[in-house]
């Protein structure tokens, strides 16, 4: 594995108390280290951008929602590969997602492997 | 017709006859025992008095003769010598009191009469006034009734308007069990399993699957009709509860919600399905309003306590506004400006509202919104 700029650390993003701690148990269950945000106000304040190797979002949220977060962090020049999980998954925010260079786009609940195969394919990035 | 109650007193001729008899030969013998004790010759009263007790008691006729006897009586036992003029004289004060007992016996019976009919007719006015009552209790059940089952369309109508959020808003737990157990059996089906991390997984999932639980049941408690129920309610619980349920809705329409809840807001006697009802109404409301508005989109919700004994709620939004002749008129039945409302949920609200004592009021905001507000008396003093 090369070595990259970035850390191979996952941040997550979501205003469900219940997803974060899922999300974060199964990360931890192979071995990947992760920290959990309950909004992308707060990922943004943290000043931990740089160390984040992928980045796994919720659509919703109360506040920034998560397309919005993906331009913000483009608009910062801080490509974060991110993947997306929803409950509300339409084919259009599909479209746009991926446009706008999500990795993935999944909807809830989703398959725990799927899942774990994106965030392996957003590190190696 | 006749006089009926004539018959009472003259239920027997016989009696009214004999108290004639009796009552003037009780006069003379009384005179007689006067004048044994050298007092003054007092037939003329003693007489009078027994032709008004046989009129009274005996009836016209018997009053008659006994007027006649002391007439004579007094003529021929007590004053032999008296000469005709000054006996026709004295005939006739007797003439003239039968005639006046006469008089006076039959406005008696008369008013007897009139009596009884009165009596009649009041019965008769008694017996329509209960009618008219259990009628209206009947009208007021059925009123009662109407209103619940009118309460109840409302809440299974707002359900219907939010069944998709609600189905995100159950999914969200169920996806997070899923994700769960996917980890627990990870942990599990390792070389080495590690039961604690297992253990741990396994416990999350049970968070998750009663999270969802609790969801399910405060929606189906919403469904449910049932006779009002007062317990004490903390409104602030009330409104938390409800904003969750609402969260994915306000969410999807990018609104920000607000929470401004006093802590020393007091508990009160009231019906907790029905006072979340009103919430959910006056929240959905506000949702609608800042749905298709451009700039802020916030719901802010304050609860303090207020003067007299009371509470208040306010509900404000950033939306289309209310104009202020409309204030009162969005309150009535059927108003509604939505294409697809019923136009009953305000009428329902402030139905419930008022039948906890309070009031329920909206006004503008500015630059752009309303603001509905509700006051709950804290002390029990709740009519329905």
């Amino acid at each position: 594995m090369a070595i990259r700029k970035k850390g191979n650390m996952v941040a997550i993003v979501d205003d469900d108390d219940l997803m974060r701690s899922a999300l974060q148990g199964l990360l931890k269950s192979v071995g990947l280290p992760a920290q959990a945000f309950a909004s992308a106000e707060e990922f943004l304040k943290s000043g931990q951008q740089n160390e984040v190797g992928c980045l796994v979002a919720d659509i919703r949220m109360p506040g920034m929602s998560g397309l919005e977060l993906q331009a913000k962090l483009n608009a910062d020049q801080c490509r974060i590969p991110t993947i997306f999980i929803t409950a509300h998954g339409d084919e259009k925010m599909r479209m746009q997602a991926l446009r706008a260079g999500a990795v993935e786009f999944l909807a809830k609940p989703f398959d725990d492997e799927a899942l774990l195969e994106s965030v392996r394919a957003a590190l190696e990035r | 017709m006749g006089y009926p109650d004539k018959a009472k007193w003259s239920a027997r001729p016989a009696v009214g006859y004999s108290l004639a008899l009796v009552s003037v030969a009780a006069s003379a013998g009384m005179t007689q025992v006067f004048l044994y004790f050298h007092l003054p010759l007092a037939f003329n009263s003693f007489a009078f008095s027994a032709i008004a007790i046989t009129f009274w008691y005996g009836g016209t006729r018997p009053g008659i003769l006994a007027a006649v006897l002391s007439a004579l009586v007094r003529s021929y036992v007590f004053d032999p010598e008296i000469n005709s003029i000054s006996r026709v004289l004295y005939d006739l004060v007797f003439l003239v009191f039968a005639l006046l007992m006469t008089a006076a016996t039959r406005a008696r019976d008369e008013l007897e009469v009139r009596v009884a009919e009165r009596t009649k007719e009041l019965t008769r006015a008694n017996e329509d006034l209960k009618l008219e009552i259990a009628e209206r209790n009947r009208a007021e059940e059925a009123l009662r009734q109407s209103q619940a089952d009118l309460a109840q369309v409302n809440r299974v109508t707002t359900m219907g308007e939010l069944t998709a959020s609600l189905a995100h808003e159950v999914n969200q737990p169920i996806a997070a069990a899923v994700t769960d157990a996917s980890t627990c059996l990870r942990w599990l089906t390792r070389d080495e399993p590690d039961v604690t991390e297992a253990r741990e997984a396994a416990s999350r999932m049970v968070k998750d699957a009663s999270r969802a639980a609790e969801i399910i049941s405060r929606i189906r408690a919403l469904f449910k009709k049932g006779s009002p129920q007062r317990e004490l309610v903390d409104i602030n619980q009330i409104i938390r509860e409800m904003v969750d349920l609402m969260r994915s809705e306000a969410t999807r329409y990018s609104i920000s919600i607000r929470l401004e809840l006093a802590a020393d807001v007091p508990q009160f006697v009231g019906d907790r399905v029905q006072l979340q009802q009103v919430l959910m109404n006056l929240v959905a409301n506000s949702i609608d309003a800042m749905k298709g508005i451009e700039g802020t989109r916030e719901l802010a919700i304050r609860s303090q306590p207020a003067d007299d004994d009371q509470i208040q709620v306010s509900i404000s939004d950033t939306g289309v506004g209310l104009p202020p002749q409309q204030a009162d008129q969005i309150f009535n039945a059927f108003f509604t400006t939505k294409a697809h409302g019923t136009g009953m949920g305000l009428r329902i609200s402030r139905t419930i509202v008022e039948s906890h004592g309070g009031r329920l009021w909206a006004s503008g905001n500015s630059p752009r919104g309303a603001s509905f507000y509700f006051a709950l008396p804290v002390k029990p003093n709740t009519h329905e």
